[in-house]
């Protein structure tokens, strides 16, 4: 078989769209999980029960049910019991940030349990209350061990989001199904679509390591 | 300034204070001594509350900070104390500086930033205000050249310098040392003992836990001996040192002397 590369430029339009609609979901999922993560991590730690117990649930219910499953669940069954109605964009960012939550809660109570008892000691001593020193002491103390877990949740985003071509998202990978029921080729647009992918990844991993740095800064000697 | 009453303290079946009683005045230096274990830092730690007392009394200012004890009040409406005197810890906090043997400044704030964080945060100085403050102690502490670098560019002595500049930020009443410089080279040492020094002299009261026999005897108006959970002596320090009471309290200076 023949091998064509240039049907794939044919498609040029329909990938930066796409790559936008990837990356607008990988984006916004990983800052709504890291928001979510916040509140999740601080119950994981508070030694309240039934907080401990709802998050602890919480994560395991994310961890245990298929992504998929989760993805159909929230936009085909919720609005069936719930008076909700979620745009495919909408269902899939919901159900990826809470994913993500799960996720980087758990390295988040982590970060947090390493941190130096004195730091709340001092913070309590100056009179800061808790919420402050959450906010402006401990929590951004804990960031930093999140850092690298950050950056892996954001590659798994990026792949897992693929999903969402199955709620009819037009997403990268959906246009390569795309250019295959067009042009019955296969091997092409999806062997674009891996190197996209591959570079994107290595791109993130790049940036990731930068970011990382940055964070570190007041460690330097 | 501070009264301790009869102030016990357990972590679980360990009794860490028996029946603790200790008057500070304004502008008192008190050095508390004793052997490692006797509960020292816990008694400094339960004055600014890092510790919940388990009973006895604990007045700062004429205000009470504890919960009020039903044996040293017999007869007393409890609640009409509580309404009468009680402080939270937050008030008192503020009026109670600490100074801990590990420093604890905050490693991903600059100098300055941990200088200003608690009087901005805390208590609402404009942010302008909070920093010529800050200049103006860490110039007295010798530190004003490393206001804008990270803590983990400082050396022992040098955090710990900052660190005493950081309570003094809020405009403490007392001050309260917990072997300020037990983490140090002995080359550091005497860099923070002159700053300690300097504030003892400024009339600062304060509270000294120390192992530093010598720069307690110079500072402190009274001596406090303390072992195994009891405030076995309380002298001014000629007395404490040349004729201590107790047996316990001459064995041990015969080890640290
Ligand atoms: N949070 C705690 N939980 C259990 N035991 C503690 C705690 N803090 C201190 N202790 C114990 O209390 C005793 C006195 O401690 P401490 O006040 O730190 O003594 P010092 O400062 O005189 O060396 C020690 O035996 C110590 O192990
Ligand atoms: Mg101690």
């Amino acid at each position: 078989m023949q091998l064509d590369f240039s049907i794939i430029f044919n498609y040029i339009p329909e990938f930066v769209s796409a790559l936008g609609v990837t990356l607008k979901v990988t984006v916004c999922s990983l800052l709504l999980g890291l928001v979510f993560s916040v509140p999740l991590s601080l119950f994981k730690i508070s030694g309240i029960k039934p907080l401990e117990w709802f998050a602890a649930l919480y994560t395991s219910i994310f961890r245990g049910v298929p992504l998929m499953a989760q993805v159909f669940m929230m936009y085909f069954g919720v609005p069936l019991v719930l008076p909700v109605k979620f745009t495919a964009f909408t269902a899939g960012t919901l159900v990826f940030s809470m994913n993500s939550a799960a996720y980087i809660s758990e390295s988040m109570r982590g970060g947090i349990r390493a941190i130096d008892k004195g730091q709340y000691e001092a913070s309590m001593a100056l009179g800061v209350r808790y919420g402050a020193m959450m906010k402006d002491i401990i929590l951004p103390q804990a960031i930093k061990s999140v850092m690298p877990s950050l950056v892996n949740e954001f590659i798994s985003l990026l792949k897992n989001t693929t999903l969402i071509a199955s709620i009819g998202l037009v997403d990268i990978l959906r246009v390569g199904q795309l250019i295959q029921s067009r042009t019955y080729r296969a091997f092409e647009p999806f062997f674009a679509i891996s190197v996209f992918y591959y570079v994107l990844v290595m791109a993130l991993s790049f940036l990731g390591k930068l970011l990382e740095r940055w964070v570190n800064k007041s460690d330097r000697r | 300034m501070i009264d301790v009453k009869n102030l016990h303290k357990s972590f679980g079946a360990l009794q860490v204070l028996r029946g603790i009683d200790l008057h500070v005045d304004r502008g008192d230096v008190v050095s508390i001594i004793g052997p490692s274990g006797s509960g020292k830092s816990t008694l400094l730690r339960s004055i600014n509350l890092l510790e919940t007392a388990t009973s006895g009394e604990i007045w700062v200012d004429s205000k009470l900070i504890t919960r009020p004890d039903p044996s040293l009040h017999p007869g007393e409406n409890l609640q009409e104390i509580t309404k009468a005197h009680y402080q939270d810890p937050y008030a008192l906090r503020r009026k109670v500086g600490m100074v801990f043997q590990h420093f604890n400044l905050f490693p991903h704030k600059t100098v300055l930033e941990n200088m200003i964080y608690a009087p901005v945060t805390v208590l609402k100085l404009p942010r302008e205000q909070a920093v010529e403050k800050a200049r103006a102690l860490l110039e007295s502490v010798g530190m004003l050249e490393k206001i804008d670098v990270y803590p983990g560019t400082l050396s022992g002595g040098q955090t710990q310098r900052v660190a005493i500049a950081r309570a003094l930020a809020m405009e403490p009443d007392v001050m309260l040392f917990d072997e300020p410089t037990s983490a140090l080279d002995p080359e550091m040492v005497k860099e923070v003992l002159d700053v300690i020094k300097r504030l003892a002299g400024s009339g600062m009261t304060m509270l000294l836990v120390t192992h530093e026999m010598g720069f307690a005897r110079e500072v402190s108006d009274r001596i406090c001996f303390l072992d195994e959970g009891r405030l076995i002596e309380d002298a001014p320090p000629e007395i404490f040192f040349s004729t201590p009471k107790s047996e316990r309290a001459r064995i041990f200076l015969d080890k640290v002397l």
